[in-house]
């Protein structure tokens, strides 16, 4: 079996494999060591967790983990994993990279088509595996169903969310929360993948369209606006952890975009991927002015 | 939009050995003043790119380019880089932003040509960029955006053949050390770049002078290799990194030219001469130290504070060494594939295991190095990358090693006394000084 680590990532082809674990989880509420030792504070939460279980030998039942290349602290991790096994600092499964171009260039597109090909020879998957998993894949995206929220909704955007805590934080104040979380990002399938043609290529064109990595080229407060829109939101938090460095490049464009669809926004950086640094009391704060 | 600019410095200026070093910065002065004149006087076209970016092709088709890293240098250098990062956070994006590379991104949003260099720069033919880390799109993308250009990105694709000696290899053997694969998309970028600038510019690109251009630049940087290898051996070590760096840099900018290959001769040649009459940066040369990182641009003067006081000097930096394992390369009869065999790791042997601290420690040890200084950043993730690792490994081959917590173009939270002291402090501990 193996995971998988990052967004931007062809769940086709790993539900092909029948070897697919699921991405792997975190635990940042706890002391790391491994971590600390190894990893700079810039990167993103969840290394730490992931480095410090690869230390433990959590992972040790995996052959492998997939990270994404569409991820800056997801490649970096990688080259940081391969590192420290070449030097028997750690153990643990073998770490392999999906090399996820995103320019919009043909020779992008060409370059994901490479690494999904030699990607699907290192798991023994050929063109008529894929194209089954691509076909049930789509079943699956189109059967999928948007749950019903409350009459007053909280859309939480910005650095992806650890889990559903601060979903709980808006709940407790009355409103339904709408926000990602970081598996939320690492298990979107994506939109349906073309069914004709060659399985590589049409997967390769659907993964370097995609939209929710921190590569992709797109507008970035435009596809807020319209969740925004989508969700029926009446107010909206923008949420940035002090080791976010692709949505802070964007905080301006996206709370004008906010604001001028008439939606009360609060603007939280610098914050602590944990949530323990008081962000409940603000936003309980918020959505009791909000409420006013 | 910005308020008049608060200067706040404790830099201090670096002493100067050989007589290149002030040639170096008085053609680096004329070359600015020449450029501006073409880009901003005369409306020439031209292009902002990155410091890994494929430059040759630039320099061939005669197209002026500003590198970004230079203009940051330059922002930094005329102490305005406290004003825009504060023109940053009133435009509203949070104050831990990554600011080595959006300083001109800052001085264009600031829209002030009262204070800008330059009176800030005109609208280029293009913005170029390696996707290196998860920033560097984003800001020039809004550089692009707000300029009026256009942004071209090129990949940063994954690197899978994990050598950590390349650099005894990237020479001759540079298909096997940077992967035919990520050459070949290289120059299918560079070769869509070309025909972006042919069709913007009406100048034309020829493979011929690039090739011409290639072998001009293995030349040059052989000189420069040969002068670090020179400086690895030499006991005293003849000239700081305060003066190897103006004197590799600046002619690495204007790499290939007449005047680039003849400076980097020269600087050789002082070099040389200062080995040969066992003149020493400092007097009495007891510590040779390594820096990790990139330049403190504002407090040039660092490096060589403790010369005197401890017969500390700072023997190895980067740039210098680069010179050799990452520049020179056999051409092969395939200029265009040597050329991408140069950029496409350019970044990242230098901020990744194994490259970085294969490298690193191996440079440690030829050089004789006592102890080392590592630059963290604490907001840039790509400067910060591979440094735990890499300070890890020179501890183990025998190297102390102190890292210090400051950005390169952020005077903020750099105070000269203190950084000394820092450095002299952990010298004592570690049981050098």
């Amino acid at each position: 079996m193996f995971a998988y680590a990052g967004p931007n990532l062809p769940h086709d082809l790993f539900e092909a494999t029948g070897r697919n674990a699921g991405p792997l989880t975190w635990n940042i509420d706890r002391a790391m060591p491994a971590a600390d030792r190894w990893l700079e504070s810039k990167f993103a939460p969840w290394t730490r967790s992931t480095l410090q279980d690869w230390a433990d030998g959590a992972l040790d039942h995996l052959e492998a983990v997939v990270f994404s290349r569409a991820d800056d602290s997801a490649q970096r991790l990688y080259y940081y994993l391969c590192e420290l096994r070449r030097a028997g600092s750690i153990r643990g499964p073998e770490p392999l990279v999906l090399d996820i171009a995103k320019s919009p260039r043909e020779s992008s597109i060409a370059r994901d088509e490479v690494a999904l090909r030699k990607l699907a020879e290192r798991f023994g998957v050929d063109e008529a595996a894929l194209s089954v998993a691509i076909l049930a894949g789509n079943e699956k995206r189109a059967a999928s169903t948007i749950e019903p929220l409350g009459e007053k909704v909280c859309l939480i955007a910005g650095s992806p969310l650890p889990d559903a805590r601060m979903h709980r934080m808006v709940a407790r104040s009355g409103w339904s929360a709408v926000g990602r979380t970081l598996a939320d990002e690492w298990q979107d399938a994506g939109n349906l993948v073309d069914e004709d043609g060659d399985s590589f290529a049409a997967l390769a064109r659907q993964l370097h369209a995609r939209r929710l990595d921190t590569r992709g080229f797109f507008d970035r407060s435009g596809a807020l606006t319209d969740v925004a829109r989508n969700s029926g939101a009446n107010a909206a938090i923008l949420w940035l952890i002090e080791e976010d460095d692709t949505t802070v490049w964007h905080l301006p464009a996206m709370r004008t975009a906010l604001e001028a669809q008439g939606l009360p926004v609060m603007v939280a950086t610098r914050r602590d991927w944990s949530c323990a640094d008081g962000i409940d009391t603000e936003i309980a704060a918020f959505l009791a002015g909000v409420a006013s | 939009m910005s308020a008049e600019p608060t200067t706040k410095t404790s830099g201090q200026r670096s002493r100067k050995d050989l007589a290149c070093t002030a040639a170096a910065s008085a053609y680096q002065k004329q070359f600015g003043a020449d450029l501006k004149r073409r880009v901003v006087d005369e409306g020439e076209p031209f292009a902002i790119v990155q410091a890994d970016t494929p430059h040759e092709i630039f320099h061939v088709m005669g197209i002026p380019i500003i590198t970004n890293q230079w203009w940051s240098a330059y922002i930094s250098a005329k102490q305005l880089s406290n004003h825009y990062f504060e023109v940053m956070a009133q435009a509203g994006y949070p104050k831990n932003s990554c600011k080595y590379c959006s300083l001109g991104l800052a001085c264009t949003l600031a829209n002030d040509p009262k204070t800008a260099p330059w009176g800030g720069l005109p609208k280029p033919t293009v913005l170029v960029a390696r996707m290196t880390c998860d920033c560097i799109q984003h800001v020039f993308g809004q550089w692009a955006d707000a300029l009026g250009s256009e942004f071209f990105p090129m990949e940063a694709p994954a690197w899978e053949h994990k050598d950590p000696r390349w650099f005894a290899h990237s020479k001759d053997q540079w298909e096997q050390v940077y992967d035919a694969d990520r050459i070949a998309l290289a120059v299918s970028e560079m070769r869509d770049l070309i025909t972006l600038l042919e069709n913007r510019t009406g100048r034309k690109f020829d493979e011929a002078k690039l090739h011409y251009l290639m072998e001009r630049i293995n030349e040059q940087e052989g000189y420069i290799w040969e002068a670090a290898q020179a400086i690895g051996t030499a006991r005293p070590c003849p000239v700081s990194i305060a003066e190897q760096m103006p004197n590799t840099m600046i002619p690495q900018w204007h790499r290939g030219s007449d005047w680039a290959v003849g400076h980097a001769r020269r600087f050789r040649d002082e070099v040389m001469e200062r080995i040969a009459a066992g003149e020493g940066s400092a007097t009495n040369e007891k510590i040779r130290l390594m820096w990790i990182g990139a330049g403190v641009w504002h407090d040039p003067g660092f490096y060589q504070a403790l010369e005197e006081r401890m017969g500390a000097v700072f023997v190895w930096s980067m740039y210098m060494p680069f010179a050799g394992p990452q520049y020179i390369r056999e051409v092969q009869g395939r200029p265009m594939e040597a050329l991408a065999s140069r950029i496409c790791s350019m970044n990242e042997v230098l901020h990744l295991p194994p490259w970085m601290n294969g490298w690193m420690t191996s440079e440690a040890e030829r050089c004789g190095i006592d102890a080392c200084v590592v630059l963290l950043p604490p907001e840039n993730r790509l400067s910060q990358s591979g440094t735990k690792i890499t300070a890890e490994a020179l501890e183990k081959a025998g190297v102390p090693v102190l890292m210090i917590d400051a950005d390169m173009v952020d005077a903020a939270n750099w105070d000269h006394d203190r950084m000394v002291g820092m450095v002299a402090e952990f010298l004592q501990k570690r049981g050098l000084a």
